[in-house]
């Protein structure tokens, strides 16, 4: 017998300075979750609640009635207009999206070279989009500032509506008719991009210079790759800017409906209107996300792929182990009960 | 030899500069014109207001719309001053505690490890997608049952915990680099020595951006004025000059309305400006090298 006790390995609670760090996270995020919770999460739900009912306000208070899904039919089945104005709304943005995002990256891209007097250009790209969010945007429109006025729109939309869906071609001549308008909605994306590209370090452009790489290639292969997320990002902002600011007619309609004092409408079938409006915007979203997200390079999967490999390794090593204790015991068993015939004819048992 | 920095802004105008303000030039017209149009529009004398086709341009620039806007307070009960004050008070509490907020977060949700981090984000970024229009009614509620009602708590409140806000300032505090982190937890550092001393100088340009944006937000804000709050003396500048526009909403609100819009429009004017050499410069002295 071996005089060896069995020492009890102390037991390392797993993690220790894991959990100090969780504490940490949870402590730094909580302020935020509680503002979230209360004021964001909460009114959602609520939301989706009362987009179940039928509500009306009467001098007596609210009076609910639960309707069920009927909201949502009633919607797509029998309102004259939100399926259409979301249709619209979706080929729009779809479309205009992307122009503002190539916009921004073009302007950020000059206003991040070399030249004098770059804060009031900067200054002059970014402050009309405070002012579109105004009323003052209206009048503008009113007064044909948002076209270009040489385009001859018609002819092209008349042109494209042969092979194409209308509503789409709708969309597309609504995409020229206000491309200035869609111009001076990226101030924020430029603002992005900027401070983004100011971020990737100098020797990356000075060392492919010297590799003999040309402005054109050091865009594609530097700058791109870099502010990639940046991209993704401004894709994202632009959506829920298109989807939010106050010309949106969609955004009218729910705001109309809320208010509405008829049988049908109230504020149940505004909710209802909110919920597929974001649900909407969240597909679009997703897609641009898809498309965009960052593709992992080669080293990157390569890491992936041998640490996926590693943690294989590591199960079967456990499973191999489990397997060969559990065998273990059952020989235990199998011995005490004697049924367990040894082979081994040295063995006195 | 001394420590010069990257130079960003070239002192001096040279020759090299010339391409590239060709090409910045016509699109600097372009989306000046808003700018121009606000400015002009508030000058423009009441004919030139209503002249068809419309002009764009003022050719006789009056201050007749400001003294009328001033008149049209004068006869009010409360002075414009106290607008004034609760708009300053409360956009300047919401940018505050917004941007510490979200930097905090950011920064949890982007570098530490937790259960439920994930999740988090995913919350953060259904919010994000979720009109403001659609929970206005159920925050009234929330607003109520809390007894903020006729408080400017009421104002900053709901407004404090601004998903996009928190999506940019993320963004941004992903891409700082986890060895300068590492390195200072290795010197002994605390996770808000971390905060403090590395993520939020390294993610000064993002929280400048954040803040302009959340006082774009704030100050153009009339949801809070037009519903939570009953209390004449609590509303804001914004909702007042909206009102002074919209009571006299005949031809002579027009020109006020104009006056009014370029008043609303100052204050971001400035804060750009401050802010707008915070947005570029710092990120040059950073990092790594």
């Amino acid at each position: 017998m071996s005089k060896e006790k069995k020492v009890k390995k102390p037991r390392i609670s797993a993690g220790k300075l894991a959990r100090r760090e969780a504490m940490a996270g949870y402590l730094f995020v909580l302020p935020w979750m509680i503002g979230v919770v209360i004021f964001l999460l909460r009114p959602l739900f609520t939301s989706f609640q009362f987009s179940l009912n039928n509500i009306r306000i009467t001098p007596k208070g609210r009076m609910f009635n639960f309707v069920g899904y009927q909201n949502y039919t009633q919607i797509w089945l029998e309102d004259p207009e939100f399926p259409v104005e979301l249709m619209g709304y979706m080929w729009s943005t779809l479309l205009s999206v992307p122009v503002i995002v190539v916009f921004a990256l073009i302007i950020a891209m000059l206003l991040n070279g070399k030249i004098h007097m770059k804060g009031f250009f900067r200054l002059i790209f970014f402050l009309p989009v405070i002012i579109v969010s105004g009323p003052v945007m209206n009048m503008l429109v009113a007064d044909g500032a948002a076209t270009i006025p040489s385009m001859d729109i018609q002819a092209i939309s008349t042109a494209l509506d042969q092979f194409l869906p209308h509503s789409l071609v709708e969309s597309i001549s609504e995409l020229f008719n206000n491309m200035i308008m869609i111009l001076w909605y990226s101030g924020v994306q430029i603002l992005i991009f900027l401070s983004a590209l100011q971020k990737i370090d100098g020797s990356l452009y000075e060392a492919a210079k010297i590799d003999g790489g040309s402005g054109w290639e050091c865009f594609w292969k530097i700058t791109l790759p870099t502010i990639k997320p940046m991209v993704l990002l401004n894709a994202v902002y632009t959506v829920i800017f298109l989807s939010n600011h106050g010309n949106n007619a969609i955004i009218g309609m729910i705001q109309n409906s809320m208010f509405s004092g008829t049988k049908e409408k109230g504020y149940g079938y505004a909710a209802a209107m909110a919920w597929i409006y974001s649900l909407v915007v969240t597909l679009i979203v997703l897609l641009f996300a898809f498309l965009l997200a960052g593709r992992k390079d080669i080293y990157e999967r390569q890491v992936i792929k041998v640490k996926r490999a590693k943690k294989k390794e590591i199960q079967m090593v456990k499973k191999i182990e489990r397997r060969g204790k559990a065998n273990a015991k059952k020989i235990q068993k199998a011995r005490l009960r004697k049924k367990y015939r040894s082979y081994d004819k040295n063995r006195e048992d | 030899m001394a420590y010069r920095g990257h130079k960003i802004n070239p002192q001096r105008f040279e020759k090299s500069q010339l391409k590239i303000i060709a090409m910045i030039l016509p699109i600097v017209f372009v989306m000046g014109l808003p700018i121009v149009f606000i400015f002009c529009h508030a000058f423009k004398p009441m004919e030139e207001l209503f002249a068809y086709p419309p002009q764009f341009f003022v050719y006789n620039p009056t201050f007749e719309n400001f003294t009328k806007l001033f008149k049209a307070s004068r006869t009010a009960g409360i002075p414009m001053s106290r607008y004034a004050f609760n708009s300053i008070l409360i956009t300047a509490s919401v940018v505050a505690a917004s941007l510490l907020l979200t930097t905090m977060a950011a920064f949890a949700l982007s570098k530490l490890r937790f259960k439920g981090k994930g999740m988090l984000m995913q919350i953060n970024q259904t919010a994000l997608m979720f009109v403001s229009v659609a929970v206005m009614i159920p925050r009234y509620l929330t607003v109520n049952v809390l007894g903020l009602t006729d408080t400017y708590l009421a104002h900053i409140l709901p407004l404090v915990a601004l998903p996009v806000a928190l999506f940019l300032v993320k963004q941004f505090v992903d891409q700082v680099p986890d060895s300068l982190i590492e390195a200072a937890y290795i010197d002994g550092a605390s996770d808000w020595h971390v905060y403090v001393r590395i993520i939020v100088p390294m993610i000064k340009p993002a929280i400048a951006t954040a803040a302009i944006l959340v006082f774009q937000q704030v100050w153009g804000n009339m949801e809070t004025s037009n519903y939570y709050v009953n209390d004449e003396g609590l509303k804001t500048l914004t909702f007042y000059m909206n009102t002074l526009a919209n009571a006299n909403n005949t031809v002579a609100g027009q020109g006020m309305a104009a006056a009014a819009a370029l008043i609303m429009f100052v204050p971001n004017l400035v804060l750009f400006i401050i802010l707008q050499n915070n947005v570029m410069n710092t990120m040059a002295h950073s990092g790594i090298k």
